[in-house]
């Protein structure tokens, strides 16, 4: 087997081959190379799975204060030993020479039966042959050295000395190589490089991934042979409960579910018989009395159906198919699974065959569309159509149902006070909850958290 | 929606000769969503508008016409009797004008049953009774009653003892010692004097929509029952009465009748009406071909009664389902007892042909432009915070757009810029690698009789090199290739940018945003560690 390789890996197994543990110190120094090219080198040789990293800790012992002056001077008791080989000395005499080691010389020596006194002097009694601790002071004094390299007996003496040794926790790696890094040949070639090797990503730039199932989405409904209208995002309650036969005192509308536009009420809400036939249409089905100034407070849209319910009062066609999408707004709590403001898509087809069959043909079309085929629809209940019914999509990465478009044909109650005289078939839903399961989320605020970090890997094609 | 909790083995029973598995499979097509299963006991969320889905009783009298064990519309049973009665004084005409009620005898009640009930109660007063304003409903141990009652009005010091208390106190202790006092002493607005049901001794037995009386609390030993519910309106109130005598009687009782008069009240009719839907609209709706037969005998599979008269389907509805008002309603009870299951999706060619929006088309070049000269799209929220909009960035809070009663604190107000948004975006992303450019289109709003809505277009650019000619060049050049727009900056000042850096954008002749070098007190609010380039301009005032 033949690899190309960087030169600097070239040199660092090759170092190793001839010297097969060493640090990266070490490896500086028998490779010439920089530190940074060495900490590069043993980097990519890791990844190639061709050099091991084997990293330990160590103690590493070195001489405190004390033990430097006991180094260049020698030990205190080694100093009044060496001061007593010429004859016995007076005491006064080697408080004088030896001054602060004095007493702790006088002390080991007298500890260790080496000395006595003779009426005012101190003499020799047994010369030692060693003094304890005097070899390794000597081998420490040289250079720092690992503590398992050193008699642990005779440091033992030293450690007991105040400021004598220092021990150091270090920290080492102990590069080798692997079992194929000894058999590989290195090609000699020079200008080639390693079209094997990893390179970092760089981050593209991208429609939101929201934007992408809004767009696939809305591609989809227009090649149904729907088209897309557009509208405010402020309503009146008019269009957005009142026209959809929602009375004033449904819950929906209470200020717990919808956002009203503090102190903010449309002049101009629709015709004047558009509004008198919604007034008769609720007074007289749902028996209570219909106040024109409640159908005047402005509401940020629960729904983009008020956009396409107005679009077929202000048209009345025969025959169409129009789809609506956007942002629709909830007074909730922001969890995981709920938003304040979210996208809609809402749809519907007016014409003379306009049929539940064919509302749940256009449902099971869209979502074959988007990749789902497990599908069954339930019913439902919504106050401005009827019959209305639920999609309910199988996910498989969550092993369950889950509910998606609901759908309906709008309630005479709703489209004869607006002049509409065909059936017309209404669905939509929830946007983020079909990208949820495009992208595997499973909390729906990622969309709007605009977190660089998802937005510049998440898959553009799923 | 409301949750009601059932078990498999009491359905089974209330049902007939059916599986758990049948149940199971069938709730759902009676429009019942299952929320949750453990072993034999299912909770499931059903809509308001089936009131007399609160029980086990009612879900059972809909599951035996789906699996066509009992079919046809339920028939209340309510025996004529001249022993209970009950006056209305005009008092109560003006707080809570209306009274009815119906007697409800030898019954058995286990706690799953009263269990049953006091949950029928709670959902009905939510749901239909509109937290009780509407209507509300008292039910009461037949036995501690002695008749005639009066409804009539007291003062707020009268005194009684009241459903889990134990001793005498005032009304005006109830309604501000108990919860359900706290909660509904509001429906009796201000009046001084409040409605009470009393019985032939003077004994106050209810407080409605408040309270019973404890002395006619219901337990397990009771056998026989008394049910009153008051309202605004005597439609509703009956309304309301239908569905407690429908699911009294399904769980076993025997009803009786109670006459009512006085201050323009009268006894409940509970009775059935007659709807006909042509058997071509059921079929033109569900886009079916379906014989007149089995039209009628979906319709009873609804428990709803049906008999043809040529192609006329002439229905007969028990009044517990006054959900349905007319033809249309039929279509649908006649698709559930078919069974949407049955129904098979058809795809008819369009007749229409297709078009994106123009605006949608506009920006989808926009943003095919921004991407390609290396943005990334962001996205956030139009309802934002005060916070975020003005404070941070140092903007005139003088035309601020709030909502009412906002449940979430990040969003307050309505955006009527994108930037902001855009500088946050940044902020949250410090750590992530430099450079960061981003760009967002979206509506921004302001005040204009009543509301003016815009679409506006933002970008920034954060890094080391980061200047007014990078960010100028961008927007120079996007409007330039995507809508041959040519722009001119003049020197200009602006709250959120840096002085000397900051200009007016102009497209022939108009001012259409600003842009330039964001102030560098802004960026350190935000905390971002590098100098950033911005601009926002109207794409309804350029390109749309």
């Amino acid at each position: 087997m033949s690899q190309v390789f960087h030169d600097i890996e070239k040199k660092i197994i090759l170092s190793l081959r001839e010297n097969p543990k060493q640090s990266p110190e070490t490896l500086e120094k028998s490779t010439q190379l920089s530190p940074d090219q060495v900490r590069r080198g043993i980097e990519w040789l890791k990844l190639k799975d061709l050099a091991n990293v084997h990293e330990s800790k160590s103690i590493i012992v070195s001489l405190g204060k004390n033990g430097i002056e006991s180094f260049q001077k020698g030990l205190p008791e080694r100093r009044l030993l060496d001061l007593l080989k010429g004859g016995p000395r007076k005491l006064s005499d080697l408080q004088k020479d030896l001054g602060s080691v004095f007493g702790t010389s006088i002390g080991l020596a007298r500890k260790n039966n080496w000395i006595e006194t003779s009426s005012e002097n101190i003499l020799i009694k047994n010369l030692p042959l060693e003094i304890p601790g005097e070899k390794t002071l000597n081998q420490i004094g040289e250079r720092k050295l690992p503590k398992d390299e050193i008699d642990n007996d005779d440091l033992f003496s030293l450690l007991k000395r105040p400021d004598f040794i220092v021990e150091d926790i270090v920290k080492t790696k102990e590069i080798t190589l692997t079992d194929s890094a000894r058999s590989i040949v290195i090609s000699d070639s020079s200008g080639e490089i390693d079209v094997e090797a990893k390179v970092p990503d760089v981050f593209v730039a991208r429609t939101h991934p929201l934007k992408d199932t809004i767009d696939e989405i809305r591609e989809i409904f227009v090649t149904l042979g729907f088209s897309e209208i557009i509208g405010n995002m402020t309503q009146s309650s008019f269009w957005n409960f009142d026209a959809l036969f929602t009375p004033q005192d449904h819950p929906a509308r209470e200020l717990q579910d919808t956002f009203y536009l503090d102190g903010i009420s449309a002049k101009k809400i629709a015709t004047p018989e558009q509004i008198r036939k919604v007034a008769d249409s609720h007074n007289k089905n749902w028996r209570y009395h219909w106040d024109i100034n409640e159908a005047r407070k402005m509401v940020l849209r629960t729904h983009t159906t008020c956009i396409t319910i107005k679009h077929l009062a202000e048209n009345t066609p025969d025959e169409s198919r129009v789809f609506s999408l956007g942002r629709v707004f909830r007074n909730e709590k922001v969890s995981y699974k709920h938003l304040v403001e979210f996208n809609q898509i809402e749809g519907v087809v007016v014409g003379k065959d306009a049929n539940l069959r064919n509302l749940m043909g256009i449902q099971r079309e869209f979502y074959k569309r988007i990749g789902i085929t497990k599908i069954k629809f339930w019913p439902t209940f919504f106050p401005y159509t009827e019959p209305s019914l639920q999609t309910m999509v199988y996910n498989e990465r969550l092993e369950k149902w889950i509910e998606l478009f609901g759908m309906g044909i709008f309630r005479p109650e709703v489209t004869k006070p607006l002049g509409i005289t065909t059936p017309v078939l209404a669905w939509g839903g929830g946007i983020e909850r079909i990208a949820m399961l495009k992208y595997g989320l499973d909390d729906v605020r990622e969309f709007y958290n605009n977190n660089l970090n998802w937005l510049r890997s998440a898959t553009k094609c799923q | 929606m409301p949750v009601v909790e059932l078990s498999y083995t009491r359905l089974q029973k209330l049902v007939g000769k059916v599986t758990k598995k049948q149940i199971s499979d069938s709730l759902p097509f009676l429009g019942l969503d299952i929320e949750s299963e453990d072993k034999d006991l299912v909770r499931v969320e059903y809509s308001p508008n089936r009131p007399d889905y609160s029980t086990d009783f009612g879900i059972a009298l809909g599951l035996q016409g789906l699996l066509d064990i009992k079919t046809g519309a339920v028939k209340l049973k309510i025996k004529k009797s001249d022993r209970y009665q009950i006056f209305v004084k005009s008092g109560v005409s003006k707080i809570r004008p209306c009274v009815t009620g119906i007697v409800a005898r030898n019954g058995v009640i286990d706690t799953k049953i009263l269990e049953q009930i006091i949950q029928m109660q709670e959902d009905i007063h939510m749901g239909i009774g509109r937290k009780r304003t509407k209507s509300s409903i008292g039910i009461h141990d037949l036995d501690k009653i002695s008749f005639p009652l009066t409804y009539t009005t007291t003062s707020r010091n009268t005194k009684f003892t009241p459903l889990k208390f134990d001793k005498e106190i005032t009304i005006s202790e109830i309604l501000e010692q108990s919860d359900v006092g706290r909660n509904y002493g509001y429906i009796l607005g201000n009046f001084s004097k409040v409605p009470i049901i009393t019985d032939s001794g003077n004994n106050i037995i209810s407080l409605p929509p408040i309270i019973n009386a404890a002395i006619t609390t219901v337990t397990t030993k009771t056998k026989n029952l008394f049910v009153e519910v008051t309202g605004i309106n005597k439609n509703d109130a009956e309304n309301t009465l239908s569905v407690v005598a429908t699911i009294l009687e399904s769980a076993g009782f025997d009803l009786e009748s109670v006459k009512i008069s006085g201050a323009k009240n009268s006894p409940p009719k509970l009775a059935q009406k007659k709807i006909s839907v042509s058997a071509s609209l059921i079929n033109q709706i569900l886009g079916l071909n379906l014989s007149t037969s089995k039209i009628c005998s979906s319709l009873k599979k609804s428990r709803l009664d049906a008999i043809s008269k040529g192609n006329r389907i002439i229905c007969t509805i028990p009044a517990y389902r006054f959900d349905i008002f007319g033809p249309m309603d039929l279509v649908e009870e006649a698709a559930l007892g078919y069974g949407i299951q049955n129904l098979e999706p058809i795809l008819t060619p369009s007749q229409t042909i297709g078009q994106i929006n123009p605006v949608s088309l506009q920006l989808k070049s926009l943003n095919q432009i921004m991407i390609g000269l290396g943005y990334l799209e962001a996205l956030n929220s139009s309802l934002t915070s005060k916070y975020v909009l003005y404070d941070m960035t140092n903007r005139n809070t003088a035309k601020i757009i709030s909502v009412l009663d906002s449940k979430s604190q990040e969003h307050t107000i309505l955006r009527d810029s994108i930037l902001p948004g855009l500088l946050e975006n940044l902020s949250r992303n410090i750590h992530e690698s430099y450079p960061q450019k981003l760009f967002e289109t979206g509506t921004v709003f302001t005040i204009d009789d009543p509301i003016s809505e815009k679409i506006n277009f933002s970008s920034i650019s954060a890094h080391k090199d980061a200047n007014f000619t990078e960010i100028k060049s961008i927007l120079q050049s996007a409007l330039k290739t995507g809508f041959k727009i040519t722009i001119e900056t003049k020197t200009s000042s602006h709250p959120t940018f840096e002085a000397g850096h900051c200009a007016s954008v102009i497209s022939n002749g108009k001012s259409i945003g600003v842009i330039g070098k964001i102030n560098s007190k802004i960026v350190e609010n935000y905390k971002i560690r590098m100098p950033v380039v911005g601009f926002e301009i109207s794409l309804s005032e350029s390109i749309l």
